[in-house]
């Protein structure tokens, strides 16, 4: 009777423990975002309060006013982040299953010999394409516009192409046979064999294409000069130096840029878990 | 039949055509292009009047006393970066592999901060390290310590870089998450029997199972660590007095600044057989470590 009591106890003990740790590692990870939504409902006055106070004493929304006041493009950038994030993931969805289909069904040697270019791209440093990728732009006259940020996914992006055969390969080969049979070709394999059957690897595709753009920073700080084509991140950043002094307004831009992410995580989490420990990038 | 094999054949580059033509136009000419501007001393990208080198631009940029301090920068990222950042997301991910009840919330918080946009990221940064408002200052404080400069301080800068990378460190955390879940069962069961504590079983089976995903999280976190520049440039533009001036920025400088474009190619280059090197010694001490299942 004893023992049961001393190891319910330390058993309780140690699930004590275990949520201790938890919290503590929660509140490091959500306490910065918290701090965030706190900020951005406070007027700019109570922000320069010493000590800071926790919660603001009256919530307020005056930081979004005055957040769209000083920066009127912010309805454009954010319009602009859609645009670009959602011709992205069409560009990444059709382009690169078609080039995975390629190389995932096709019996010729070039198929095996081309496929481990394609993860050699993924393991060359993205900063050293930097620079030469910037001369080509410019060359090509594509500096301030979005097509630096949308052609390249139409043209097969490699994590993607190596997502989709992945998936590809472990459809069974007799049911290209089947539509052989049938009288269909590479085409109807395609379109009504192949796509149908690998929803989750397109789901996966869809998010991730739309997250990594939403997420980008550097192309379009490199590539957009012009301030009514900014995506939101780079707006953001023009937003820092205009306002660095009015906390809850920074506060409420970038609150804006975190929703759309957000609310998907929320509504797509399997698929973006899956993608990462996947591929290992970053959703 | 050989037609056929042979239309086929031209239906597969059909296929992959998109890739072909991204690889050549995106990869293959901008990159060799920029490797031949590298013996150069064109200022500008794509300058019509410009002279062959040889070497002169490594020569030079190892006399650069900033592009040195950026070199150290960025090493010092690498050595302390990378294992901080690992150690972190690997406890993080033990931490979440409890078997408990509402662990499944905790996860999904846990990875928010992964999602946060860079720039989205530096502000709440802001607000939590600024040496007057700030948060972070107010809660220390209240226990007695004095106000500290961190995104001012050259002492302090770097180690806050690595603490934003631990903050998004969600999407290490989910690979040595879905590690730890491969572990056999049985194993902890066998070394139970043998009398083996928590901390025994974690170093003689939890480690050497999961060594493959530690090796793939450290090569990643090194290459990230080597080519750091957008936090650098969003939170102090490479300062305070070079402080946390990396690698990548000193390229960005070159081209965008300096408006020397060949020195930037050198640059790069130089970047990539560095990385190239420390993957490759990577992947060679790893040939030692690395436990495989199924190797013999």
């Amino acid at each position: 009777m004893r023992s049961t009591r001393t190891t319910s106890t330390r058993y309780i003990a140690g699930v004590i423990v275990k949520y201790v740790l938890l919290c503590t590692a929660l509140l490091l990870f959500i306490g910065p975002l918290v701090w965030l939504l706190s900020t951005m409902m406070k007027t700019k006055a109570e922000t320069y309060k010493m000590p800071p106070t926790l919660l603001p004493e009256s919530i307020t929304f005056e930081s979004f006013e005055r957040l769209f006041a000083v920066q009127p493009l912010m309805l454009q950038w954010i319009e602009n982040s859609l645009i670009v994030s959602i011709l992205v993931v069409i560009g990444a969805v059709i382009s690169s299953s078609l080039v995975a289909y390629g190389f995932a069904r096709f019996k010729t040697n070039y198929a095996s010999r081309l496929f481990p270019l394609v993860l050699m791209t993924l393991m060359i440093p993205p900063s050293i394409m930097m620079i030469p990728s910037y001369v080509l732009f410019t060359k090509l006259g594509w500096i301030d516009t979005w097509l630096p940020l949308i052609v390249p996914s139409w043209l097969g992006g490699a994590y993607y192409i190596f997502l989709f055969r992945q998936f590809f390969l472990t459809i069974p080969q007799e049911l290209d046979e089947a539509t052989y049979l049938d009288g269909g070709n590479r085409w109807t394999v395609y379109f009504r064999v192949i796509m149908p059957l690998s929803k989750p690897i397109i789901i996966t595709t869809i998010i991730f294409a739309f997250v990594n753009s939403w997420l980008d920073f550097l192309g379009p700080f490199l590539y957009i000069k012009d301030s009514q084509l900014f995506t939101l991140s780079v707006g953001l950043q023009l937003l820092i130096g205009q306002t660095s002094q009015d906390f809850p307004a920074l506060a409420a831009g970038a609150f804006i840029s975190i929703i759309p992410i957000a609310i998907l995580y929320f509504f797509a989490q399997r698929y973006i878990v899956e993608g990462v420990v996947l591929t290992g990038s970053k959703g | 039949m050989k037609g056929l094999r042979k239309y086929d054949t031209l239906l597969f580059f059909l296929f992959i055509a998109p890739w072909i033509i991204g690889f050549i136009t995106f990869f293959l000419i901008p990159f060799g292009t920029s490797v031949f501007y590298a013996f150069t001393d064109a200022r500008l990208p794509g300058a019509v009047t410009y002279q062959f080198v040889g070497l002169d631009n490594f020569v030079e940029m190892t006399n650069d006393s900033i592009f040195l301090k950026s070199l150290f920068n960025t090493l010092y990222f690498v050595v302390f970066g990378v294992p901080v950042v690992t150690i972190g997301m690997l406890l993080l991910a033990l931490l979440l592999n409890m078997n408990i009840k509402g662990i499944a919330l905790f996860r999904t918080f846990y990875y928010l901060p992964t999602l946060v946009p860079i720039v989205a990221t530096v502000i709440i940064w802001r607000l939590v390290f600024n040496s007057e408002f700030g948060i972070l200052n107010a809660a220390l404080g209240s226990i007695g310590i004095s106000k500290i400069d961190w995104l001012g301080g050259e002492h302090t800068i770097k180690p806050v870089i690595i603490l934003l990378q631990v903050w998004i460190s969600g999407s290490g955390v989910l690979i040595f998450l879905a590690a730890l879940k491969n572990v056999p069962r049985h194993l902890y069961e066998a070394v139970e029997i043998d009398g083996a504590g928590k901390v025994r079983s974690f170093f003689s089976i939890t480690l050497p199972m999961i060594s493959p995903s530690i090796l793939f999280v450290v090569i990643i976190q090194t290459m990230y660590n080597f080519q750091l520049f957008t936090e650098s440039l969003l939170l102090s533009r490479g300062g305070p007095n070079y402080a946390s001036y990396t690698f990548v920025y000193s390229i960005y400088k070159s081209t965008f600044t300096d408006l020397k474009f060949s020195m930037a190619m050198s640059q790069s280059i130089f970047l990539f057989i560095l990385i190239a090197v420390v993957t490759w010694i990577l992947m060679k001490i790893s040939n030692r470590v690395v436990y495989y299942e199924g190797d013999k």
